[in-house]
């Protein structure tokens, strides 16, 4: 585990998250055991930030999360808590999906961020995942700096955001992500910033007319 | 064998590894991960590499010894193994795995088995390289150890 550094203690360089930040309590679901133990190392290499917790099944994630029972209630104890779930996609059973459904599905636990990885670039499998709540879909194997950008989907924007809320990622990170979903995220965005563009000047040509008349 | 001597010879088995086709960049990345603070993350890994792959090996020759083979089940070990060979940079090995799950969705009985041998075949010149690198990183370690205390 690794330490919480006190507020205003200062970080190394090479840390990515600043200084006194909370530790991420991290959940990582894969039914492989050299996978696990590589992304459990790259958490433990990004300075003390992220706190891990790792299971080898979807199964084992739900006990975790509290979801096990027919009504599902949040975890009794702090140190229970999860920040975000890092899930496999592909597991026997109840695969990553599965888990991401009922983690989205269940009032308790619809806060958290869940991020998915897989070996497969499957354009379907990443639109279908990202539909039903899925923050972010990282292709293994992971890299340092796929697990380093875990901590945007848990620190808050501004005063109006909820931890563990739904957020776009800056265009940048967007961008070092993965080709095949992120030209068609950056596209909507651009559609996005144009619509609000030509809405706001219509509106403005709009006002300005009926002042002329 | 001077400490010197014992970290050439282990450069030079790796390096041969990697002209050989036997490991790519992602072992690389998990010989980067290791520090000071995880001096045996690589053997770690390794370890559970052989032991997990080894378990699928298994797995995957009673499922084609049947009479009826469940491609399906077939499908996910092979799958199993070609993610964690790809994860610790086992370049042949994932390559042989491709080939394999190709021959899986083609429900080719001879395919797949031609394909296992493969996979066995590159998975043990594998591990006889590996298991002579955990050798030398053991005997390196001691050195090290040796030279702390």
């Amino acid at each position: 585990m690794e330490e919480v550094k006190e507020e205003g203690e200062e970080m190394d360089v090479n840390d990515c998250g600043g200084g006194g930040l909370e530790v991420v309590r991290v959940l990582v679901v894969d039914d492989s055991p050299v996978d696990r133990k590589i992304v459990e190392m790259l958490l433990k290499r990004s300075e003390g930030i992220f706190d891990v917790v790792s299971v080898d099944s979807g199964k084992k994630a739900m006990e975790v999360l509290g979801l096990n029972e027919i009504e599902a209630k949040p975890p009794n104890h702090d140190d229970q808590k999860i920040d975000i779930v890092l899930t496999d996609y592909c597991m026997p059973e109840m695969t990553g999906l599965d888990l991401l459904k009922a983690v989205k599905a269940n009032s308790s636990s619809r806060s958290i961020p869940v991020v998915m990885m897989s070996s497969e670039n499957d354009s379907e499998r990443i639109s279908s995942c990202r539909a039903i709540g899925a923050e972010d879909f990282i292709l293994k194997p992971l890299r340092v700096k796929d697990v380093q950008r875990l901590r945007t989907y848990t620190v808050p924007i501004g005063p109006m955001s909820k931890r563990g809320s739904k957020r776009k990622l800056p265009i940048a990170l967007i961008a070092e992500s993965n080709g095949a979903e992120a030209r068609p995220l950056l596209a909507k965005v651009a559609a996005f910033g144009s619509a609000v563009f030509l809405t706001l000047n219509f509106w403005r040509s709009s006002v300005m007319s009926s002042s002329c008349n | 064998m001077s400490l010197m001597a014992l970290r050439e010879r282990l450069n030079v088995l790796v390096n041969s590894m990697f002209l050989e086709g036997l490991l790519d960049q992602q072992f690389r990345q998990l010989q980067m991960l290791q520090d000071a603070s995880s001096p045996g993350f690589v053997a770690e890994v390794i370890t559970l590499f052989c032991e997990d792959s080894e378990r699928m090996l298994t797995e995957l020759t009673k499922l084609l010894d049947q009479a009826v083979v469940d491609y399906q089940k077939v499908d996910a070990y092979v799958h199993q193994l070609k993610g964690s060979s790809s994860s610790v940079g086992a370049q042949n090995v994932k390559l042989a795995c491709i080939q394999f799950k190709q021959f899986c969705e083609e429900n080719n009985k001879e395919g797949c088995l031609s394909a296992l041998n493969m996979v066995k075949h590159q998975y043990y010149s594998l591990r006889s390289k590996f298991d002579t690198m955990l050798q030398l990183e053991q005997r390196i370690q001691a050195y090290d150890s040796e030279q702390q205390n």
